[in-house]
């Protein structure tokens, strides 16, 4: 991991005494993505100090695949990060398919790796576009919303399902690429270029923008890495962090693109590394469609999994680069057809518990404006 | 006919025609800001939707008016039409058009002439104010009281510059009156330019526009009420038609903005390089120069719209530092400016 | 106390001066809405990027599309079910309930197997959608159909019973949205002896029950693929 930390940090923020009110934001609240509460106290608009409470969406979804089989928990794992349900499939499966010692066919992998990387875009779109809306925004949002629908046709044409998508299944993928991800891709790639280019018009540039977001919750790369950061929030503080490159899971290691970094992890550099992510997933989807048509037709697209899934006993950790950042699944196997535990490490889950610290001095509008670039997304945090 | 007679039909004129605006503008902001966003709006009411202002009223009168428990109950119900009433009044000093003839009787277009009536303005914007920090704080919740708290220090800081710009303006024609304004305006200067506010005080005009977007809370300064983080702010408690009166005091608002930036930087009814009385019979110029006066008025009236879909929000620092820091140095500068042009001219 | 970096804040003077970016926005926001206005004018069904008038218009679902389930029958009018309860073992929410009936002299031409569902219920309040169900039928006689219109007025109608799934083929069958027959997916070549070995002692060895199992299913598998041929 190349850290590249040339920021200078000095301690900021106001002490933590006096008389104060306390504000409670959330768990109802229009910006409160999902049902997330910040209990604050507040110094007129000034955060003193801000405590995230969690725990209003959990489902038990841990505790429910210790009851399911490794097949049947793969629909679960739609409802963690549900902006992008394929990337959490795909790291399920993935890490099952370490713990049964397969790798699957280089089309399947192919295959995963197209649908992830729109998954990626359409995740960072609706962030993009949520960022906007609660900073007054609310047009760029449906620009880019309209790629995101595109992006969802093709998934509903590829396994079915437009938003828990359930993709693929243990050992392989079920379907080769829809017709319509071959009629619509060449123009969709100008279309989302386009709706990027359109949002990046209206808002990098503009000072109401910049002044929103350049300098709010900067954070500095130490604690950034202390906190257990990872994904854009973390490479926003200059740490060259990406699992894609430093780990590489399926065919990563053969594209070629780069990896944005910012350098004072303030909102701008977040909703900046979002907004160059997209292009770079352009980019491997581009070279992985290229590298997917040089396959024959008829190449296999599932490994042979026996029927019932028994893994051998043993624990295993996978870990992929989510939209969001590294999220992993552990799974504990006691060599039965149901696994013994599954633990989930999400990548909001990190980063939301420094929320405290991240907002703390700033004001209740940049509370805002940092919930909406963490991407805290309640079904992944609260599972 | 009498005199109290016609002023009367004037005043229900006015009144029903700010309503109109106003009812039409939240159509307008519906449809408008869905063409801006690729999407279609509301379409389903009547052609083309229109009649979803119409629904729009009729849901909020039907449903349950609720005072919360410990809200302080007179001041709940006070805030709204608090809110609501000025703006209606400050269109009684707007000239809406030139003069009409009816019967050999010269009927001037506006309720009243008051020679002060721009002050007159003025005060009444001022006292819009209490509609809100009254609602905000009456509710007994914290993002109301905060969206008051908001409301108090924008509108009040605001006034400043906007008083600034004003001045300028009074500076330029010598006159308090709205009328002897837009009599002024007419004609060209420099031989090509008419002679309109915003070519003698375009600093002046920018001034004024982004202090009149902020004395009517709209985005990019509609922090009393922007809904991502105070909710609704000083209007979160309320429902039913007290709620429909704030929205429609904020559009009543919209309206008398943009009638004022008409009358005081676009010439008012005139157009420019063209005297409609002269070719016009008395009742046509009427309705003629009411038509161009609406007219002007719609544009701004839509370029609050198009703003409010264009840009994001401010924060409420960089919001008292633009108007602080830059606003009111601006317009002193401009205002000093000015006032030695007027000087050294005369 | 936080640590933060020190961010210093350099505009250029187009960004500096608000305006000249707010005018370049209100450009762009003027080209949209000027094409939508127009766009809006134009007949059809989704003009707007956006907007479909849902009732009036609806998308185009894609023919797999993983909405409300209908029990299939064959050519013949049979029905395919068998009441064999894989689909209520596969199923993550589990609400599916199946009974199953022997099938008496007679009913030769009502159904296929020699056993069928005395009475199959879904709970769609609970049903994910997920469509394990579907891949886990033998026969290929449980399917998420096109329905994805499932609001109700009350709890019971909201447990599809066996009319109700039988009532979602015919109606999809009218409106010829039945899915297209499944692709076999190609699956791997069998595994070369080495491999083969390596991937037994993964899957963990189960004594002599494992290699029995594997055969069957290859077997099964190569029967899925005969039809398609």
């Amino acid at each position: 991991m190349a850290r590249e930390i040339e920021t200078v940090c000095i301690t900021t923020g106001p002490a933590e005494v006096g008389d104060y009110v306390t504000l409670n934001i959330g768990p109802i609240h229009p910006a409160m993505h999902g049902t997330l509460r910040v209990i604050t106290k507040t110094d007129g608009e000034t955060i003193i100090s801000a405590e995230p409470e969690i725990g209003y969406l959990h489902r038990g979804v841990e505790k429910l695949g210790e009851n399911l089989t490794y097949k049947q928990f793969l629909p679960l794992t739609d409802r963690l990060n549900y902006c992008s349900a394929i990337c959490n499939n795909v790291a399920y499966e993935l890490a099952v398919e370490k713990a049964l010692g397969i790798e699957v066919p280089e089309k399947a992998q192919l295959i995963r790796t197209i649908m992830m990387e729109l998954a990626r875009i359409a995740d960072h779109e609706v962030l993009v576009g949520i960022l906007g809306v609660d900073l007054g925004a609310l047009t760029p949002f449906f620009y880019l919303i309209i790629q995101r629908e595109e992006i969802y046709e093709i998934f509903e044409w590829h396994h079915g399902a437009r938003l828990t998508n359930s993709m693929g299944t243990i050992g392989g993928v079920e379907a080769d690429l829809p017709d319509r991800f071959h009629q619509k891709w060449p123009k969709m790639r100008d279309t989302i270029r386009k709706a990027n280019d359109e949002t990046d018009r209206l808002l990098t540039h503009n000072r109401i923008w910049m002044d929103r977001t350049i300098g709010v919750n900067a954070f500095c790369a130490d604690d950034a890495l202390n906190w257990g950061f990872t994904g854009p929030m973390l490479r926003a503080c200059g740490v060259k962090r990406d699992l894609r490159k430093d780990e590489p899971y399926l065919m990563y290691d053969q594209f070629d693109f780069e990896v944005p970094t910012g350098k004072h992890g303030d909102v701008f550099d977040r909703y900046m590394i979002r907004m160059l992510e997209m292009e770079e997933s352009i980019k491997i989807i581009d070279q992985a469609y290229a590298m997917y048509q040089k396959l024959p037709e008829d190449a296999p697209l599932m490994k042979k999994v026996p029927k019932i899934i028994k893994p051998p006993e043993g624990q295993i950790y996978h870990a992929i680069e989510s939209p969001n950042g590294e999220l992993g699944f552990f799974i504990k196997s006691d060599g039965t057809d149901k696994p013994y535990r599954i633990k989930i490490r999400p990548p909001c889950y990190m980063v939301y518990q420094a929320f405290g610290e991240l907002v703390q001095g700033e004001m209740i509008s940049d509370l805002i404006a940092c919930l909406s670039s963490i991407n805290v997304i309640a079904g992944e945090l609260d599972r | 006919m009498v005199d109290w007679q016609i002023d009367l039909i004037k005043v229900i004129f006015i009144w029903v025609w700010a309503l109109l605006i106003a009812v039409v503008m939240t159509w307008v902001e519906r449809r408008a800001s869905a063409m801006m966003q690729d999407r279609l709006g509301p379409n389903r009411a009547g052609p083309f939707g229109l009649l979803q202002p119409l629904a729009d009223g009729i849901k909020l009168f039907t449903k349950e008016d609720i005072i919360p428990e410990k809200a302080r109950k007179i001041l709940f119900v006070l805030g709204p039409p608090l809110f609501a009433l000025p703006a209606f009044s400050a269109y009684a000093v707007v000239p809406f058009g030139d003069k009409i003839v009816l019967g050999g009787k010269e009927i001037i277009l506006q309720v009243s002439d008051v020679n002060i009536g721009f002050l007159y303005v003025l005060a009444l914007g001022a006292i819009g104010v209490y509609g809100m920090v009254i609602g905000g704080w009456a509710s007994n919740s914290k993002y109301s009281i905060l969206g008051g708290l908001r409301a108090t220090a924008q509108l009040i800081s605001y006034e400043v510059p906007m008083g600034l710009a004003l001045l300028t303006i009074v500076l330029l024609y010598g006159t308090f009156s709205l009328r002897e304004m837009v009599l002024l305006q007419q004609g060209t200067f420099l031989g090509f330019l008419p002679n309109w506010g915003i070519f003698k005080q375009p600093l002046g005009f920018i001034i004024f526009l982004v202090a009149a977007y902020a004395e009517a809370n709209r985005v990019p300064f509609d922090l009393p009420e922007c809904e991502s983080e105070l909710v609704t702010g000083y209007h979160t408690e309320y429902g039913s038609m007290r709620l429909g009166l704030y929205l429609f005091g904020e559009y009543v608002n919209l309206g008398t903005l943009a009638a004022i930036t008409v009358c005081l930087f676009f010439g008012g009814w005139s157009l420019p390089y063209v005297d409609m009385s002269k070719f016009l019979g008395p009742v046509s110029y009427g309705i003629a120069s009411f038509m161009v006066f609406f007219l002007k008025q719609a544009f701004f009236l839509f370029l609050f719209v198009w703003v409010r879909w264009t840009v994001p929000r401010f924060r409420y620092d960089q919001l008292m530092g633009l108007g602080w820091k830059a606003l009111i140095p601006l317009g002193l500068v401009n205002l000093f400016v000015t006032a030695l042009l007027v000087q050294l001219t005369i | 106390m936080p640590r933060r970096p020190v961010v210093k804040k350099e505009y250029t003077l187009g960004e500096r001066v608000y305006l000249v970016e707010i005018t370049k926005g209100l450009g762009l926001t003027w080209k949209h809405f000027v094409f939508n206005i127009k766009a809006s004018f134009r007949k059809g069904p989704h003009t707007v990027p956006t907007c479909w008038q849902y009732p009036e218009d609806r998308r185009e679902i894609a023919p797999i599309f993983r909405g409300a389930h209908m029990l299939m029958l064959n050519d013949k009018g049979q029905e395919l079910c068998v009441g064999c309860g894989m689909c209520a073992r596969a199923c993550p929410a589990k609400c599916i309930t199946v009974k199953r009936g022997k099938r008496a002299e007679g009913e030769e031409d009502k159904y296929a197997g020699k056993t069928y569902c005395a009475s199959f219920e879904i709970d769609m309040l609970r049903c994910i959608f997920c469509g394990n169900c579907e891949n886990a039928c033998p026969k290929g006689a449980l399917v998420l159909g096109p329905g994805y219109e499932l609001a109700e007025y009350d709890m019971e109608s909201c447990i599809y019973n066996k009319d109700k799934l039988l009532a979602n083929y015919h109606e999809a069958k009218a409106e010829g949205k039945l899915k297209p027959p499944k692709k076999p997916v190609p699956v791997e070549a069998p595994p070369a002896p080495p491999k083969k070995a390596a991937a037994k002692k993964a899957a963990g060895e189960k004594g002599k029950a494992a290699p029995k199992k594997e055969a069957k299913q290859a077997k099964k598998d190569e029967k899925g693929k005969k039809p398609a041929k």
